[in-house]
């Protein structure tokens, strides 16, 4: 059965059985790999997408749960990098494989969109849902301050 | 793509761009008429550089290290410059082993010299014909942001206008290297070449290759270590578009990989029975514990006659260490993509290991190495584990049985975890005297486990000496005479595989928590027992008195259940030394700061020096604590990270990092820090607690 939503600000219809992850359909089905496989059960926070807002791993949720609701991926972030959290994460050179990175900034976008100044408190709990194998973590925590820096200083 | 080295046919592919190719001290010779290039400098002829690099980028920032040395030696922006990786492993580019292959830390510091010839040959040949247009002495010239200028008059030569007649120009040997104070980038923070790209979505790894008309593969392999399969029944898999037998099992082709997968799953498959289909971890454990007490084995190394003088020693301490199996996770799963006729084949991979993959293609197609291709993605993290080539075997026979249609084979986390190649268990027993100057006397090491240069053919053990496994303990520097390192072999079914920082992993943690332990037999503090050892050695004593300082060693510390551990390993040509601070939390301990200094002589960019600190210290601290492969029945007993789990940035100590550079030759990076963490915690748990956990993980010890 055909499931409709909205990603990345356009409407979209996938047509293979609904209960496919959405992960599996946006990667294959859709064409956008910027989200990422790396544990298939809610583990690793990679294929992390924002749904209405709010970050949710798509690897463990079923196309058709996200029937009319709006999808974000990263390459809905913006145009050119200049989403703040992205203009951060440029300025502390976060990534070194990068691969947990779609994840991390998906995560650390709906932290900010919450939690405008959030605490290092703040920051381990929304954050330790997404693995990072490189342990880029000491520079995720920077870029999200300084993200939030970004922010406050409009 | 592979360019056949005479210049005239370079001039005709090319459009007369500058083609230069990196060359290997000491293999060039040897090479000196090879029939490819595959790893070269490139300026086309409107001026823009590629680096056609013979390593692959894994998160490790070699391509950036590659495009500073290229950006500072040519006098361009590094913004100019482009990198890919080299698609054979051509002679030219085979270090050590035979390899091109992305590993022993070897990225920066075997290419420094050869990337820095290259660059200086192309701006050598630019200068020329600058010079000859301009009729100036060359002498009078310099390079600067792409173009060669003349001082004197005022005069600029953009390169694009020059490349035409430079690629004419002979190249020179031994071209004159720009002064050390013109570089712009190497020696400082560069920011990384592929940030951009990994922070939108737009970098391509290995599992986004998409290709026309693809297909999808996922896999089905024994869950028993290394059994056959005995039997497939294809139509318990309906709706697949083919079922193919691999090595241990079978790859299940559909139109998605989710499809895949899910058929993949269903099918109905039975393995033959193998030796160990029972086989446990303490079954393992206690036959690599025997073998510490068996009474000779063969010696890697032997020095005076340390056995003899330790049996007539009065004062002999000894102790057994053992280590897990442990196993890679790099974030992004093993994958590769082909498409095979039966005169080419191509494979697109995120691969640390070309000349393995190679290989595997060879005899999985039965083609020449001229006809294989092999397109590199960016590794979404290596660690050893990509150097393989068995997934590259199975899409190979995956697209094969759907007619020479592209598959993508994925394999699941799953399979990763659960598929072998693991860093290899291991015991020692470690025995030393001391000497009435409280110094050590005699040493000796028993390994007891597998050998892991075994399993790689192409790997000479030398003399009983196994690179795979002696590290660390092979060059150990604390006992100068009577020293004995020798290895019981026993087998294990997993396959084994360098994990980072291979075999340095596990011996650094039996010889640094064993020189504790005879520093507190001798009475004297962990540190300065070591710095006495290592007075001898610069690189060592700046590395401990560097931590010594930062850490504040030997100040008190927040409480009493709280204690500091001190470790030094020399790997990979670097010193690093660090500082734990552990407290004990309900008896389990929590690392709070970890104080790093390393020396790898020039650090080329120590932003990425810091990172690669930062982050095996993070790799390491996983297994220090708690992750480990265990076996029962054969088979894994982890299947994926809620059985395997590596830290969240929740448990991640403050970790200060200090680079110190004391003039040494240039040493690697991407491993050397990562041996230390776990002896230097166990280190601490023992400052803390008065007793010592010599079993890794240290958490559950
Ligand atoms: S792939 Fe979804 S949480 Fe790991
Ligand atoms: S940057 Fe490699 S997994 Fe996070």
């Amino acid at each position: 059965m055909a499931t409709n939503f909205r990603l990345n600000d356009t409407a979209v219809t996938s047509t293979v059985d609904d209960d496919t992850p959405l992960l599996w359909v946006l990667r294959d089905e859709l064409g956008l790999t910027g989200t990422k496989y790396g544990c298939g059960i809610a583990q690793c926070g990679a294929c992390t997408v924002l749904v209405d807002g709010a970050p949710a791993p798509s690897c463990s949720l079923p196309v058709n749960a996200v029937a009319g609701q709006t999808v974000q991926t990263i390459e809905g972030l913006s145009e050119n990098r200049n989403h703040p959290v992205q203009l951060a994460w440029a300025e502390v050179d976060v990534p070194q494989c990068g691969y947990c990175q779609s994840g991390q900034i998906m995560t650390a976008v709906a932290l900010l969109a919450d939690t405008p100044q959030p605490s290092d408190e703040d920051i381990d709990a929304a954050m330790s849902g997404v693995l990072c194998r490189c342990g880029t973590y000491p520079r995720i925590r920077a870029a999200i301050k300084r993200a939030a820096a970004l922010s406050r200083e409009g | 793509m592979t360019v056949t080295l005479n210049r005239r046919s370079f001039l005709a592919a090319t459009g007369a761009a500058l083609v230069i190719p990196f060359t290997v001290s000491g293999v060039a010779k040897a090479t000196a008429n090879p029939a490819t290039l595959t790893a070269y400098l490139r300026i086309e002829p409107d001026g823009a550089v590629t680096i056609i690099s013979p390593v692959s980028e894994m998160g490790q920032g070699t391509h950036t290290g590659h495009a500073a040395i290229i950006a500072d030696e040519l006098g361009v922006d590094i913004a100019h410059v482009r990198v890919t990786v080299a698609q054979q492993p051509g002679p030219a580019y085979r270090l050590r082993f035979g390899q091109m292959r992305s590993v022993g830390s070897f990225g920066i510091r075997a290419w420094i010299d050869p990337l820095r010839k290259s660059a200086a040959q192309a701006r050598t040949v630019l200068t020329e014909a600058a010079a000859e247009q301009w009729g100036v002495d060359k002498a009078a010239l310099t390079v600067e942001n792409g173009a060669v200028v003349h001082a004197a008059s005022g005069r600029r030569l953009p390169f694009e206008r020059l490349i035409e007649d430079a690629a004419k120009r002979p190249l020179p040997e031994e071209p004159t290297l720009r002064a050390a104070d013109t570089r712009r980038y190497v020696g400082k923070a560069v920011s990384r070449i592929d940030t951009a790209a990994k922070i939108d979505g737009s970098a391509e790894y290995g599992i986004d290759v998409k290709l026309p008309n693809m297909l999808h593969g996922a896999v089905r392999l024994s869950p028993v270590f290394g059994a056959e399969v005995d039997s497939i029944d294809p139509a318990s898999a309906p709706g697949a578009v083919a079922v193919a037998q691999v090595p241990g099992g079978a790859v299940v082709v559909a139109e998605s990989w989710w499809k895949a997968k899910q058929l993949a799953d269903g099918l109905s498959i039975r393995w033959k029975p193998t030796p160990h289909d029972k086989m446990s971890s303490a079954d393992l454990s206690k036959a690599m514990r025997a073998g510490l007490g068996v009474v000779s084995a063969p010696a890697a190394v032997s020095r005076g006659d340390a056995v003899a003088r330790l049996n007539a020693a009065d004062r002999v301490v000894e102790a057994d260490y053992e280590v897990p199996f442990l196993t890679h996770v790099s974030m992004e799963p093993i994958t590769c993509a082909a498409q095979v006729s039966d005169s080419r084949c191509d494979v697109w991979m995120s691969t640390q290991g070309h000349d393995v993959v190679l290989d595997a293609l060879k005899k999985a197609t039965g083609l020449a190495g001229e006809s294989i291709y092999i397109h590199t993605t960016y590794l979404g993290g290596g660690f050893g584990r990509k150097t393989h080539g068995e997934v590259a075997e199975q899409a190979v026979i995956a697209s094969r049985a759907v007619g020479g249609r592209p598959v993508k084979v994925v394999w699941s986390r799953e399979d990763d975890v659960q598929q072998g190649q693991y860093r290899p268990v291991m015991t020692a027993r470690m025995r030393a005297s001391l000497g009435s100057n409280g110094r050590i006397a005699a040493m000796h090491a028993r390994l007891s486990g597998p050998m892991m240069g075994k399993e790689y053919e192409h790997v000479t053990i030398r003399d009983n000496f196994d690179f795979f496994s002696h590290a660390v303990l092979g060059n150990q520097r604390y006992v100068a005479g009577d020293y004995r390192l020798d290895h019981h072999e026993v087998d294990v079914p997993p396959s084994t595989c360098p994990w980072r920082a291979v075999s340095s992993s596990q011996n650094g943690f039996f010889l640094e928590a064993f020189i504790d332990e005879v520093a507190q037999a001798a009475g004297q503090d962990p540190l300065a027992f070591r710095k006495a050892h290592l007075a001898d050695h610069k690189s060592h004593m700046a590395v401990l008195e560097a931590v010594e300082r930062r850490s504040g060693w030997g100040s008190p510390l927040p409480g009493p259940n709280w204690g500091r551990g001190v470790a030094i390993v020399e790997s990979y040509g670097s010193r690093c030394a660090q500082v734990a601070e552990v407290e004990m939390v309900d008896g389990n301990p929590v690392v709070r700061r970890v104080f790093v200094a390393f020396d790898c002589g020039e650090a080329v960019n120590p932003g990425q020096v810091e990172a690669q600190m930062t982050g095996s210290v993070i790799d390491a601290l996983g297994p220090a604590l708690r992750c480990q492969i265990t076996l029962k029945d054969g088979r894994s007993e982890q299947s994926n990270f809620d059985g395997y789990p590596i830290l969240r940035i929740d448990e991640v100590p403050e970790i200060d990092v200090e680079i110190v550079n004391t003039g040494a030759p240039i040493g690697g990076v991407g491993e050397p820090g990562l041996p230390p963490t776990a002896p230097a915690v166990a280190n601490a748990i023992f400052a803390a607690t008065g007793k010592r956990r010599r079993k890794m993980p240290l958490e559950t010890a």
